[in-house]
């Protein structure tokens, strides 16, 4: 038989002035399992907690009801109060007086009984509570960052200043992203490539920042605190140990009319190359698809010219697999090409490029050398046209949301090519100029006032070639929708910025959701903005939705503190509030049957399968198995159950089944 | 049916399998699940109208796993089940053995993917007398419907013949079962058959392979399997995914879409 | 029995949208009948349809059933998947017969307290034009012998 202690508070006149509290108080003597019930003005004060803790002592009580306020408001509180009195926090429940009763009824005989109805339900609720204990998960102090743009490095930087192991894994042969493609950024025109290599380099040489270029995530297993992730290192075909970084071999590559990814198709390269001069690490892959050698199987020139005999043919893929504690995503955006666009040619007029073409035209390191070439014959443009939202806000394009740097970057470029040609005319098609960020629409303002470039509001509908120049033809909106033609020399297609390749795919190895346009969700859209619904996952960056820079390194910080908080201690301490999968003896072992009904009912992928084995090893049985530490107890897979035999600790059949017959 | 026991005999001999479950002639001329387990066995097989019981049943029975491979004379609706319990992971894909007879021809199915191939050919629809039964009920008022199920459910013994029956009902441990707490009350009395009755199309919905065994198997002739169909078909209908049409598991009730229709929500 | 019908209302709610909107409620003081009671789950996901069932058994007359609005689940799809429930379950109901008048489903998020009012006072007088759920009562009544 249990022994309860009921305690009503009147919380001043909150509840007093509408419960009647010292009847309640009485009433509640009188059902079977309460040995002790009082009521109390404040009973959240020092001497109402006092007062409750001796109670407990004197009474020998093993379960308590606190009829106050909401348990949303002091259920820590009182469970703290009993726990001190040496009772199990968890046999502790809050009968909610206030918001439900007396603040929300008026003074009467049926509100008094319904604050001792309220009361009778969790008593009989905390005589079928079982004391619980914080769940404990060790946790790995290492963390991975996927992605080795701006947002994935400042991730790294963080995590390994806060002093802890990071292992940055880079899809490419070097980390620095598109930020590293940029050739200045807004709003301040600062060069891209000068902010950001510092911060390469540092990565690079930092104690704790182990970096895997030219690798992939290829499996996750485990749960926050205990990942054990498998990484693919592509074979860069030499040996990076040995390797200078000398570029001999580069220099000496007879294949040298490779399209460029670096340059966006706008320059070339050789089978062996680095990315880009400043890449980190600086050393060279074989591009195999490309490569004489593994095309012909002769050619070799490399491997004579390289003075420290680095280059290995043979080499092969590599599989690390890593303990990881904790993981933050940070692997980017794409950009929508301009092959996407019929109503502006497909993508085979040359002279129409996308925004990250332009980049590399206007940078200093790009293949023009900064100088602005048109792509398709290197004349000086004298007119250019940008239209933004060029897909973007389109839900023909299936992009129906906003890219988000479009408005500024259309800006930036037209200022940059402003600067660039003087005698040029910058033209840009807008629908609406989105800058609000700080020093962004100072910064639009000086592209229209200061640098004279011509913005239409309205679309563009065709674009066309004749006589050697783009017809640009759209219309403008601001004056009545009049139609304007433009002869321009050159078109920058502000185009979508969309989720990059592969990331469904990746979000499904990693277990983490994504949305219909293949961003990673975060596990919510205002209070859990980096974090994903993986407990020990979380994000940065523009794989979550288009971001800027400025907003990515935030973020990137934000995702660096989290994991830092996860790594502050030695084991993570959970609520036991979670789903449970009976076990008994055999031969049953488990009302579960393994059905596996429920393991797409779980939000958090916390349910795995469990075998059940005889001595010699032979698997008897396979059940459910939930893992406390990705449960969150939200008890959609006990209500899935039919053999009832998942069960929710703190919310179990028994409990609720009881306050019901109480009712 | 030559082709069939010729069948049935190959795969003994073979020792491709340790069984044939099919039909045989049982008392008063009732057609009975018979276990070949050698050639000579196989002569005893019947298959005509008259064999209509699921055999699927049998098949995740403990008796029948310890057999070995068991090759099944299967219905179409025995073919779903067998999918289901294969997307439920109750049977190993590898572990499927059928024996789909088709005008004359004996098909030998042995995978998942072969017995979807095979049932995506048929388009074996819910039986007419059923599906207008169920469409007589909802043309009626809620109380006329309370009436009828009053009616009917106050015959239930709860002898669980429907449950039994039932190919999908391999929980080795019943909500029925289930005391603490008691949801369902043991005895057959007005309450219990309700709930009783309630909760097995529930557990049912979007799992029903709609072969109508429990009705057949109610010794009062209560028409249970209506209530089934009726989730299955409700679960069809508003989600579109259906039970016992693949063995990948597609549990309606365990999966969603964000735009699933809500208008009775308020 | 002459007196006055008082329907007997129960709520089984989420702990993050309509628990705390119902707090809500309480703190902005609006008055709604003290007919129901609220049982609290941490998510709709964890609203077994049998526990609506043992309701009805212990003669109440109507069931409000709420939780966070689609997109705003605490654990992102607990709704979504207790929303295919109750699709199932109140079809089913409906084919056995069961008033589902009586069962009220909706969201109602930790901001609309207001919300939370006007919906318990609608379920509530709803249910007390309709009258006690005699027909349940009846069979639990005889269930219990």
């Amino acid at each position: 038989m249990s022994r309860i202690g009921v305690f009503t508070c009147h919380c001043g006149e909150n509840i007093g002035a509408t419960v009647d509290c010292a009847k309640v108080s009485e009433m509640c003597q009188h059902i079977p399992g309460v040995v002790h019930s009082v009521d109390y003005k404040y009973m959240c004060s020092d001497p109402g907690q006092r007062m409750m803790q001796e109670a407990i002592k004197e009474h020998s009580l093993d379960g308590v009801v606190v009829a106050a306020c909401s348990p949303r408001m002091h259920e820590p509180t009182f469970r703290r109060a009993v726990s001190n009195a040496g009772v199990n926090p968890y046999m502790c429940e809050m009968a909610n007086l206030r918001e439900h009763c007396s603040w929300v009824h008026e003074k009467s005989e049926a509100t008094t009984q319904k604050a001792a109805d309220l009361i009778r339900v969790l008593v009989e609720k905390v005589k079928h509570n079982t004391p619980l204990f914080p769940i404990k998960v060790p946790v790995t102090k290492t963390a991975m960052v996927v992605g080795g743009g701006v947002a994935g490095i400042q991730v790294a930087l963080d995590i390994a200043n806060g002093g802890h192991k990071v292992i940055l894994v880079e899809k490419s042969p070097s980390i620095g992203g598109h930020m590293s493609q940029l050739s200045e950024t807004f709003p301040t025109l600062d060069c891209s490539q000068c902010i950001l290599t510092p911060r390469m380099v540092e990565a690079a040489q930092h104690p704790n920042i182990t970096l895997m270029t030219y690798s992939e995530v290829e499996k996750v297993d485990g749960f926050i605190g205990n990942f054990k992730v498998t990484v693919r290192k592509k074979a860069r075909k030499l040996d990076e140990k040995l390797c200078t970084g000398c570029g001999l071999c580069i220099q000496k590559c007879p294949n040298k009319k490779i399209s460029d990814e670096f340059n966006e198709g706008l320059g070339t390269r050789t089978a062996i190359y680095v990315p880009f001069p400043q890449a980190v690490p600086n050393k060279p892959v074989i591009d195999t698809l490309n490569c004489t050698f593994y095309k012909t199987g002769k050619c070799k020139v490399c491997e004579k010219v390289c003075p420290t005999n680095a280059i290995r043919f043979e080499q092969e893929d590599e599989l690390v697999t890593l303990d990881i504690g904790a993981i933050v995503l940070a692997t980017g955006f794409k950009l929508m090409k301009t092959e996407a666009f019929p109503e502006y040619g497909y993508g085979k007029h040359k002279d129409i490029i996308d925004g990250m073409q332009f980049e590399r035209l206007a940078s200093a390191s790009g293949p023009t050398a900064g100088v602005m070439k048109r792509p398709s014959d290197g004349k000086e443009p004298e007119t250019v046209v940008f239209i933004a939202c060029s897909g973007s806000r389109d839900r023909s394009k299936g992009v129906p949301y906003c890219s988000k740097v479009c408005c500024m970057y259309t800006a930036k470029h037209a200022m940059l090519y402003k600067h660039k040609v003087h005698s040029g005319k910058a033209y840009v098609f807008y629908m609406d100029i989105r800058a609000s960020g700080k020093d962004y629409d100072e910064f639009v303002r000086r592209a229209i006032e200061e640098d004279d470039v011509k913005y239409i509001r309205g679309r563009v509908s065709k674009i066309y070639e004749e006589d050697g120049k783009l017809i640009v033809k759209g219309a403008d909106t601001l004056m009545g929708g009049e139609q304007v033609e433009i002869k321009a020399d050159m078109v920058v297609l502000a185009t979508a910025v969309q989720s990059n390749d592969r990331s469904e795919e990746l979000a499904q190895t990693l277990h983490v959701s994504y949305d219909t346009y293949g961003f990673f969700a975060e596990a919510h859209p205002k209070l859990r903005p980096v974090e994903t619904n993986t407990g020990g996952i979380f994000l940065a960056g523009a794989c979550q939705a288009p971001r800027d820079i400025p907003e990515s390194v935030a973020q990137a910080s934000a995702a660096a503190a989290k994991v830092l908080g996860l790594f502050s201690q030695d084991q993570l301490t959970r609520e036991p509030i979670v789903a449970v999968v009976n076990r008994q003896a055999g031969p049953t072992f488990s009302y579960c049957v393994g059905c596996f009904l429920c393991q797409t009912a779980c939000p958090y992928q916390a349910i795995e399968q469990e075998h059940i084995t005889a001595r010699n090893g032979d698997v008897i049985k396979t059940i459910a198995r939930i893992n406390p530490g990705l449960c969150q107890g939200c008890g959609t897979c006990v209500a899935t159950c039919r053999t009832k035999a998942i069960d929710l600790q703190g919310f179990s059949n028994e409990q609720l089944y009881a306050e019901i017959m109480t009712l | 049916m030559e082709a069939l026991k010729q069948k049935a005999k190959e795969l003994l001999q073979n020792g491709d399998v340790k069984a044939v479950l099919g039909y045989a002639v049982g008392t008063a001329g009732v057609r009975r699940p018979h276990f070949a387990r050698n050639p000579k066995q196989v002569d005893a097989l019947v298959l005509d109208e008259k064999c209509t019981q699921n055999l699927a049943t049998y098949l995740t029975k403990h008796e029948v796993k310890h057999l070995g491979k068991v090759a099944v004379v299967a219905l179409p609706a025995t073919q779903r089940a067998l999918l289901q319990l294969v997307a439920e992971r109750q049977l190993r894909d590898d572990a499927i053995c059928l024996l789909a007879v088709d005008g004359g021809e004996v098909k030998t199915l042995s995978s998942g993917a072969e017995v979807e191939q095979h049932l995506a050919l048929k388009t074996d629809a819910m039986p007419a007398a059923d599906k207008a039964m169920i469409e007589k009920l909802m043309a009626m008022t809620r109380e006329q419907r309370w009436a009828y199920w009053q009616q009917e459910l106050s015959r239930c013994v709860k002898c669980y013949a429907c449950r039994n029956s039932c190919p999908m009902c391999y929980c080795e441990h019943c909500t029925m079962d289930c005391n603490r707490p008691q949801w369902v009350p043991v005895a057959s009395h007005a309450l219990g058959n309700l709930e009783y009755h309630m909760v097995r199309a529930m557990h049912l919905a979007g799992r029903c392979v709609e072969c109508g065994e429990c009705g057949r198997a109610c010794p009062v002739g209560i028409p249970v399997h209506l209530l089934t169909f009726f989730a299955e078909e409700s679960t069809a209908k508003q989600f579109g995914q259906r039970a016992g049409h693949t063995a990948k598991l597609d549990y309606a009730l365990s999966t969603f879409k964000p735009d699933d229709k809500e208008t009775f929500i308020r | 029995m002459t007196e006055k019908f008082e329907p007997k209302i129960t709520a089984f709610v989420c702990n993050w949208c309509t628990y705390a909107g119902a707090d809500l409620t309480g703190t902005s003081r609006i008055k709604y009948q003290s007919n129901v009671r609220v049982l609290r789950v941490p998510c709709t996901g964890r609203i077994d349809f049998m526990l609506l069932m043992k309701a009805f058994q212990k003669g109440t007359d109507g069931v409000i059933v709420s939780g966070c609005h689609p997109n705003d689940c605490h654990y992102t799809s607990g709704n979504y998947h207790a929303r295919r429930r109750w699709m199932v379950y109140k079809d089913l109901m409906d084919f056995m017969g069961v008033d589902t008048n009586r069962v009220t489903f909706s969201w109602v998020s930790a901001a609309e307290g207001a919300r939370w009012a006007q919906l318990v006072n609608e379920v509530t007088d709803n249910i007390r034009n309709l009258g006690p759920y005699a027909e349940y009562k009846e069979l639990a009544v005889a269930g219990i012998e």
